[in-house]
């Protein structure tokens, strides 16, 4: 497993298993999901209606993401299906969450089964979909300036300096401490992620790690983003925006710049936000698979050792758990060993 | 093995064959004591403590070993060229300590400077044989080395291959 799904599995089983079900009698569901990044999405049948379906989602950054027109692009999103799915609005959303969905199973029931379970899988990349507004705005932007300053001479200092002075779209999606910026220029979108490490190996297998995406584009992916990483100190662009402790021995700072070909709109674009939204959960997870693979071969390594320093303890002991030397000669004659 | 290796093994294993000739003494100071003498401050009978050594083959890796009239105490320095060694060698020597019960020589700390320490008591050499402790030595060297190469080796191929697998499904 060396990717990430971008989806949730756990809510596309919840739901197959609903929307499917094995039985005639509909149950009542109550299922709360966690998923990276503190999101929490909630799964429930309404109390009397049992064929309604709640779902709900928190996300720790979704404040940010209002900034950036997040409810209008999952309406958008999910406009599509409206016939049996509707978005709650305004206070209809459920206490503690911050964007609600209502899937009514009765309608569901008309559609075919394509039909379901691309509700299904549209619906557990609900979280996908809520992180990648920001990005959608900012590639957004990016064609703007792109049509703006198609003709006009980008070298010149009015044009550099009113780039320089673009957005930055921050969301702090686990705290002030590890955020995602974008900023989007007209033949390039910066996307820089802050990170924090736990310890010191997970600061040094992370730089390891960091150094090889650096490298890796000049020696075989030569298509792939531009990687930058920076210890410590924010880069230039966002370092008006930076908050918290500026001079964190743990914070790094990485990032991406994304190129014209990979921001192609069509699947490129959406692949390409799908994939970079999980790069710090993929970053992570290889650090502790690291680690967790260190550990147990170190615990292997002990155990050869222990081997090794068994074989220094002869089998024949006594009460006390002294060495006897009783090997005997051809001829029947012991060994006389004296010991001081 | 590389060739400056073998010489600086081949120096340890004479000299820690040297050093491990032990034998049961109880303490001069408290009646009916029996301790390793090297662990106890022995200003009042220096006569129990002999010479130590150092045997280096640079300034990263060394060995040092005291010798006592019922205890030898080994300390041995790791080499750790970088700071990806630094925490692979930290770890490692970690795990072993936290495990020294099993490997009744092992002792829980290391000397200063050092990073990791065996304590070899007469009581020890009664029950295990002289050579094969040196053996287990000798070999832990070799190996513990080799390990930390190996686990730094294995952290930038899979370094390499993830980072790899993350960049190529951008286009």
């Amino acid at each position: 497993m060396l990717q990430i799904e971008p989806n949730n599995l756990l809510v596309q089983k919840t739901l197959t298993e609903r929307i499917f079900p094995d039985s005639e009698s509909l149950r009542s569901v109550d299922r709360i999901i966690t998923d990276f990044d503190f999101t929490t999405y909630h799964i429930s049948t309404l109390p009397d209606q049992k064929n309604l379906l709640l779902i709900s989602i928190y996300l720790k950054c979704f404040g940010d993401l209002t900034k950036y027109g997040v409810i209008d692009y999952l309406n958008g999103k999910y406009a599509k299906y409206s016939q049996y799915l509707s978005v709650l609005s305004g206070n209809d959303v459920e206490q503690g969450y911050d964007y609600s969905l209502v899937l009514d199973l009765n309608e569901l029931e008309s559609i075919d089964d394509e039909g379901k379970n691309d509700v299904i899988n549209e619906l557990s990349f609900l979280k996908r979909h809520a992180m990648a507004a920001p990005f959608e705005k900012a590639f957004a932007r990016y064609d703007e300036l792109t049509q703006t300053y198609a003709n006009s001479n980008t070298y010149s200092e009015e044009v550099q300096q009113e780039l320089q002075n673009e957005e930055v779209l921050v969301i702090k999606y686990r705290g002030s401490d590890e955020c995602i910026y974008i900023k989007p220029s007209f033949d390039r979108v910066t996307v820089i992620f802050s990170t924090v490490f736990q310890d010191e190996t997970d600061k040094i297998f992370g730089k390891v790690f960091l150094q090889e995406f650096v490298d890796a584009r000049k020696r075989s992916v030569q298509t792939a983003p531009q990687v930058l990483y920076s210890h410590k100190e924010a880069p230039l662009d966002i370092q008006n925006y930076v908050q918290g402790k500026k001079d964190d021995e743990n914070k790094g700072y990485i990032t991406f710049v994304l190129f014209p070909r990979h921001l192609v709109k069509g699947d490129r674009r959406d692949n390409c936000i799908s994939h970079i939204q999980f790069f710090r959960n993929y970053f992570h997870y290889h650090i502790k698979c690291s680690k967790a693979y260190m550990h147990s071969r170190m615990r292997f390594r002990v155990k050869e050792f222990l081997k090794i320093l068994n074989r220094a303890k002869p089998e024949n002991v006594d009460d006390e758990g002294k060495a006897i030397e009783n090997r005997k000669t051809a001829s029947g004659r012991r060994f006389d060993v004296g010991r001081v | 093995m590389s060739q400056s290796l073998k010489p600086y093994l081949t120096a340890v294993r004479s000299s820690l064959t040297a050093a491990i000739c032990v034998e049961d003494f109880s303490s001069q100071l408290v009646e009916r004591h029996n301790r390793p003498e090297i662990e106890v401050d022995n200003t009042h009978n220096p006569e129990l403590i002999l010479n130590p050594m150092v045997i280096a083959r640079n300034e990263n890796e060394k060995i040092l070993i005291e010798p006592s009239i019922n205890s030898v105490r080994v300390s041995i320095k790791i080499k750790q060229a970088d700071e990806i060694e630094q925490i692979l060698v930290h770890k490692f020597t970690r795990f072993l300590t936290s495990r020294a019960e099993n490997f009744f020589i092992l002792r829980r700390v290391p000397i200063k400077g050092y990073d990791i320490s065996f304590l070899i008591t007469n009581f020890h050499t009664e029950q295990m044989l002289k050579d094969k402790l040196v053996d287990f030595i000798i070999e832990f060297m070799e190996d513990v080395d080799k390990e930390i190469s190996e686990m730094k080796l294995f952290l930038n191929a899979r370094a390499r291959v993830i980072a790899e697998a993350y960049l190529t499904p951008f286009d």
